[in-house]
């Protein structure tokens, strides 16, 4: 059974940080904005909150799990001024989202790294100390079988994780702001019409996307090592396959994630799971699956995309 | 005697254009206000300004005596304005309650409450007689229905000068006939109107005053019962104009087209979209096809074309049957198509306008030569199509179509489909946004193309064009074909009959 | 002096100026950003730095000039892929996938396929490079044009696809146990310097950089002279009516994909065949000139003649990028330039915008108001 704990424990690490980011890509869309610098995004917000958690712990001034909420709302933060930027251009100078987007994406790394080597004299990786996993929680471990998927050897980045799945929701489909964003990516003139400020709103998306994006790229590095070198091993683009494959909608983006987490899983722990063990298939064929099953999978069900009709078109007022 | 709006020396310019120039318009309190002007005027400009979508260069606004600044809707809300526009401000995959609710929702600890908003609209709906599900998706509705959420929308946010754009483009002479009903009920209940049109017969039924406007200028204002149809196109254009079609009878020689009974039912759809369609165009004639938008007209055009496959049924050129042909063996076969939507399937935008005229024929050894084009060739077909045609752009053949006018971009159009000779042209709304002037000119195209004789297709909502234009007319309702009239013995009111399946012609039942 | 006035002013008013000069301030204004970001982290050798950046190219005269052509090959075929596939109307993210993939093939030709001259073998493995990695775009191509699948996403699921095979595949036939990677392509099999290396001497340049750019000159070509690419810019610009027009837009996309994926390929081959000891990883990283096509492709406009200009830009100031190193400066700081000025260029396609805007409303004020 504990091979069963262990694969879920390693599929959420590898899933939450996927959904958070398709989530934030999900607001952007929505709005109006294509948003494809979730992978710069993503290393910005998540070198800003190493780098961050790095200072405090050489230093002993924060540990532990408050340092890990203070650090995470920082790359929030830092992800959702960078943006900005892409905000700027695609919206106010209605430039091509792709070039901006692809500026952002080109432009976080390098400057992760060259903030790095300065300061750190030469040293590209930013190291730190895991402090942050939760050998059990008090209580909650003790229930049968949920205590041990949920509530043993985990992160509180989890449980954020889930909890900004369900706001998410809420916000998008539930809340009178949802809905205005929505408007603005189906129908902008509809939206302008009826007295909504379309150019805030999709600000208001990006930002989100932006918020989301840094969250996702230090909730993806804290668990699964001790050092950030300012790469996400393309969790970005994935987090944009996951959107897709998630039709724009928040309960199937989140299924879409676990779904490729549970796939890397596999890939990875093939060989301690008796029955794929003897399959004796080459290692290369797991890793394969879940990039290979999304083809299939998409052949099928591209016909109804659910894309936000006006993703990727600058608002103009003066179209009619 | 207070005005309810009076807008006065409005002046807007977008860039190189003078939308509005010095404009004055004064509604009195519970009147039915026609704003008339041809395609490109400036009434959508001038009544966006009052709906806060734009704001104007010069001028100002008074509600009521008092001078005020709508810089957004949300002023103008507050100052009780409304509009239906002309191209529906609808988002497609919300509902029809969501789509009135929004800009105005009403929440409760943060999440949007719709019960009293559902009551409200539920009450409207009957008060006013606009029947509609409030839960139904906009892309399912129809547009008649989907006018009705417009006019909801604004009885929703209690507006007492309620705008019109256009509102008739999409209704049957009968649900016309009811939309002005429902016009007259909203003065009855306090309310005032603005109704943009450039449909002279609509003016007469229900406006009280009419303002003119020309090229953004301000030409009059009358009385609507002291001044006749004439009178009013006259100011409307600038010159007498002969709203009839000079033209002789038709000679009808050989079958072109003959349809056989084409039916289509695409995957998603419940119901056949064409129904056993049959019938037959031929030299020499100009046969139109008339109808409610909606009704198959299109899907028609496309199984013509070769856009759309038929489940059943045979299409045949010339008697040569051309149903598995593909798109580009019709247009060789002598298939010319001026598409409903010029911007989407009629022009590519970015391309130049001597490369849109070679769009159909760049693959025939004239254009190329060893897969290369050959453009000298091009340049002057080119220039010779746009002088004949009079297609106007700033920099003539090397212009980028995207940046030229919409009358010019259709004539655009009509001068490669024409020129091609090709005994069928298949002619879709091919005036529709145009000015009079351009109207004439195509509609003497179609008239000489079939004079040539050649066989001519037109499908048109405008009821005029139908009446004028065709020497057979087609009635489409629901997918099939209802009635085959003789414009001279039909009026416009039996037509529309037959158009909103009232009534069915000999043969047809 | 009027006709020299007249004739600039209407030289300026050409299309294909404007987006030159709208290039050269993007251009400016990102050197100007990382003259600043150098003067923040290392004021007091930040002129001497800037000044070894922007003359780097020279700094060895024809040795560091050849670098510059050497570097500036892969990402200019990359980078011609990405315009190619955008002229078309998709935004081809695959070039990693495809350009491995043709790498692989390149090298496995190269040193498996011994009974083909050496003469010729460069010849060989270029153009199989290049099939192969059309052969990877077209699937794509074939899920977007039968399936509707959007290009992006499955670009995306193809580069890691290729580069897990690419692995597998380098591991079964060409792998080197001493370093995790493939074998390099000796000197001899590699591409022929055709004297190129006494014009450029101590650099890394070979035959690659002509064909290259003979590549992109066939690809302005195609494009903009012959009916093929009418079809293909149409499709691109407008699907409907190039269906309309009798067009057949599924083989157009799926065509588009392929070429585009054969310039990737091609770059692939001419990376690894140059003789420099270069070798495939089987690292799980997706190759960065791959990505790194897409700055080239913006910042030429998507012009397989701006991409030649854009390349060798990106190439030039990579070598002086890389003598900066010696003053303890970053040499990410190039990387923050390339992306400084892509993003400065969205500025300038505003303006451009603005121009053309004004313009054509000019034009229909005088032509064509009814």
């Amino acid at each position: 059974m504990n091979i069963v704990y262990f694969l879920f424990a390693q599929t959420l690490l590898f899933a939450i940080p996927l959904m958070v980011v398709a989530l934030g890509g999900m607001f952007s869309e929505r709005s109006g904005v294509i948003n494809i610098a979730l992978e710069g995004i993503m290393i910005l917000g998540a070198f800003f909150g190493v780098f961050f958690i790095n200072f405090m712990q050489n230093n002993q001034i924060m540990e532990g799990q408050l340092l890990l909420i203070v650090a995470l709302l920082l790359s929030g933060i830092v992800g959702a001024l960078f943006s900005l930027l892409h905000a700027f251009a695609a919206i106010h100078l209605k430039a091509d989202q792709t070039i901006s987007g692809t500026a952002l994406n080109l432009f976080a790394p390098a400057l992760g790294l060259f903030i790095a080597k300065t300061v750190q004299d030469g040293v590209q990786s930013v190291l730190f100390e895991n402090q942050f996993r939760i050998e059990a929680v008090p209580g909650l471990s003790a229930i049968p079988i949920i205590g041990d998927l949920f509530f043993k050897n985990c992160y509180l980045t989890t449980f954020i994780g889930i909890a900004i799945l369900i706001i998410s929701y809420v916000f998008l489909m539930k809340t009178k702001t949802g809905l205005r964003i929505r408007a603005c990516g189906e129908n902008p003139q509809a939206a302008d019409a009826a007295g909504i400020n379309v150019y805030k709103m999709r600000y208001l998306g990006v930002a989100i996307s932006g918020f989301l994006g840094g969250i996702g790229g230090l909730i993806y590095i804290l668990p699964i090592s001790t050092e950030f070198n300012c790469n996400v091993a393309g969790y970005g683009f994935l987090a944009l396959a996951v959107l897709i494959f998630g039709n724009w909608k928040p309960w199937r983006i989140a299924a879409a994630a676990f779904f490729f987490g549970a796939t890397k899983t596999i890939a990875y722990t093939y060989n301690s799971i008796p029955f794929l063990a003897a399959l004796s298939l080459p290692g290369v064929t797991y890793k394969l699956i879940p990039y290979i099953a999304t083809l299939i999978l998409l052949a099928f069900t591209s016909k109804n995309s659910a894309a936000p009709k006006a993703s990727g078109e600058p608002f103009d007022k003066a179209k009619r | 005697m207070e005005y309810a709006i009076e807008m006065l020396n409005i002046t807007k310019e977008f860039p190189g254009i003078k939308a509005n120039d010095g404009i004055n318009l004064q509604v009195r309190q519970g009147e039915i206000h026609a704003l008339l002007g041809e395609n490109g005027a400036g009434k959508s400009t001038l009544m966006s300004i009052l709906f806060g979508l734009y704001q104007p260069d010069e001028g100002i606004i008074k509600i009521n005596g008092k001078e005020v600044q709508i810089n957004n809707p949300n002023d103008a809300n507050k100052y009780a304005i409304g509009m239906v526009h002309q191209h529906f401000k609808l988002v497609h995959n919300f509902t029809v309650l969501e789509n009135i609710i929004l800009g105005v929702e009403e929440t409760s600890k943060g999440m949007i409450k719709t019960s009293d908003a559902r009551k409200k609209v539920v009450e409207l709906s009957q008060k006013y007689h606009l029947n509609i599900d409030p839960d139904a998706y906009i892309e399912d509705i129809t547009v008649g229905m989907q006018q009705r959420v417009e006019i909801l929308k604004m009885l929703f946010r209690d507006n007492d000068i309620l705008i019109f754009d256009e509102p008739t483009a999409v209704l049957t002479p009968q649900e016309i006939d009811e939309l002005m009903k429902i016009m007259k009920g909203l003065i009855k209940e306090g309310k005032s109107i603005v109704f943009i049109t450039h449909k002279l017969n609509e003016i007469k039924a229900v406006a009280d005053r009419c303002t003119i406007i020309r090229k953004g200028r301000y030409i009059d204002t009358v009385n609507v019962k002291d001044v006749s149809k004439d009178e009013l196109s006259e100011k409307m254009v600038g010159r007498k104009v002969n709203f009839n079609v000079e033209k002789t009878d038709a000679k009808p020689t050989d079958t072109v087209l003959k349809v056989e009974n084409l039916t289509y039912r695409p995957k998603s759809a419940h119901k056949d979209v064409l129904k056993n369609i049959s019938f037959e165009v031929k030299k020499g004639e100009i046969v139109c096809i008339a109808g409610i938008d909606g009704n198959g007209q299109s899907e028609l055009v496309y199984a013509l074309a070769g856009m759309i496959a038929p489940n059943e049924g045979h299409i045949y050129l010339n008697n040569e049957d051309i149903t598995k042909s593909t798109i580009r063996q019709r247009t060789d076969k002598g298939i010319a198509h001026i598409p409903e939507d010029r911007h989407k399937h009629g022009l590519v935008l970015d391309y130049s306008l001597a490369e849109n005229m070679i769009l159909k024929s760049y693959y025939k050894p004239k254009f190329q030569k060893n897969g290369f084009i050959k453009f000298d060739v091009m340049n002057e077909y080119a220039n010779g199509l746009i002088e004949k045609f009079d297609v106007r752009s700033g920099e003539g053949g090397r212009s980028i179509t995207r940046g030229m006018s919409g009358g010019n971009q259709q004539k655009a159009i009509i001068a490669r489909e024409v020129d091609s000779g090709s005994d069928l042209l298949i002619a879709v709304q091919p005036t529709r946004g145009l000015d009079v002037g351009a109207i004439e000119f195509i509609h003497s195209q179609l008239v000489h193309h079939r004079d040539c004789d050649k066989g001519v297709l037109l499908v048109s909502l405008e009821l005029d064009e139908v009446m004028n234009v065709s020497d057979r007319i087609l009635v489409m309702y629901e997918g099939e074909i209802v009635a085959d009239l003789d414009p001279k013995q039909v009026d416009v009111k039996e037509l529309g009959l037959y158009m909103a399946g009232s009534k069915r012609g000999e043969g047809y039942e | 002096m009027n006709n020299l006035t007249s004739k600039i002013s209407s030289l300026t008013k050409k299309e294909g100026s404007k987006s030159v000069l709208s290039s050269l301030i993007a251009i400016g204004l990102g050197l100007v950003f990382g003259f600043i970001i150098i003067l923040i982290a290392n004021p007091s050798d930040a002129l001497k730095g800037f000044g070894l950046l922007i003359t780097g190219g020279f700094y060895r005269g024809t040795k560091s000039l050849g670098q510059v052509f050497y570097l500036a090959v892969p990402i200019m075929m990359t980078g011609l892929s990405v315009a190619f596939a955008f002229k078309c109307g998709e935004f081809n993210i695959g070039t990693p996938g495809q350009y491995i993939v043709g790498a692989f093939t390149a090298v496995y030709i190269a040193l498996k396929w011994t009974f083909i001259p050496n003469s010729v073998l460069w010849i060989v493995c270029i153009i199989a490079a290049g099939l192969a990695g059309a052969l990877w775009a077209i699937i794509p191509g074939v899920l977007k044009a039968f399936k509707n699948v959007n290009v992006v996403i499955s670009c995306i699921m193809c580069n890691y696809i290729g580069m897990l095979l690419v692995i597998e595949g380098v591991k079964a036939t060409i792998f080197n146990p001493a370093g995790a990677e493939s074998y390099s392509v000796t000197v001899d099999k590699a591409i022929p310097t055709f004297g190129l290396d006494v014009l450029f001497p101590g650099s890394n340049i070979n035959f690659g950089i002509v064909i290259a750019i003979g590549l992109c000159i066939l690809a302005y070509i195609i494009m903009n002279k012959t009916t093929f690419g009418y079809e293909l810019k149409a499709c691109g610009y407008n699907s409907h009516a190039a269906k309309y027009a009798g067009m057949n837009e599924k083989k157009c996309i799926i065509m588009s994909m392929a070429i585009a994926g054969f310039f990737s390929g091609v770059g692939g081959a001419i990376a690894y065949l140059s003789g420099t000891g270069k070798t495939i990883p089987i690292a799980e990283t997706l190759a960065a000139e791959g990505f790194n096509g897409i700055p080239v492709a913006l910042l030429g406009f998507n012009n397989p003649i701006g991409c030649i200009f854009a390349a060798l830009f990106i190439g030039y100031i990579n070598v002086g990028g890389n003598y900066m190193q010696s003053l303890n400066i970053a040499v990410e700081v190039i990387d923050i330039i390339v992306a400084a000025i892509i993003y400065f260029s969205s500025f300038t396609l505003f303006i451009k915008m603005l121009f053309n805007k004004r313009k054509s409303n000019k034009v229909k004020k005088e032509g064509g108001h009814e």
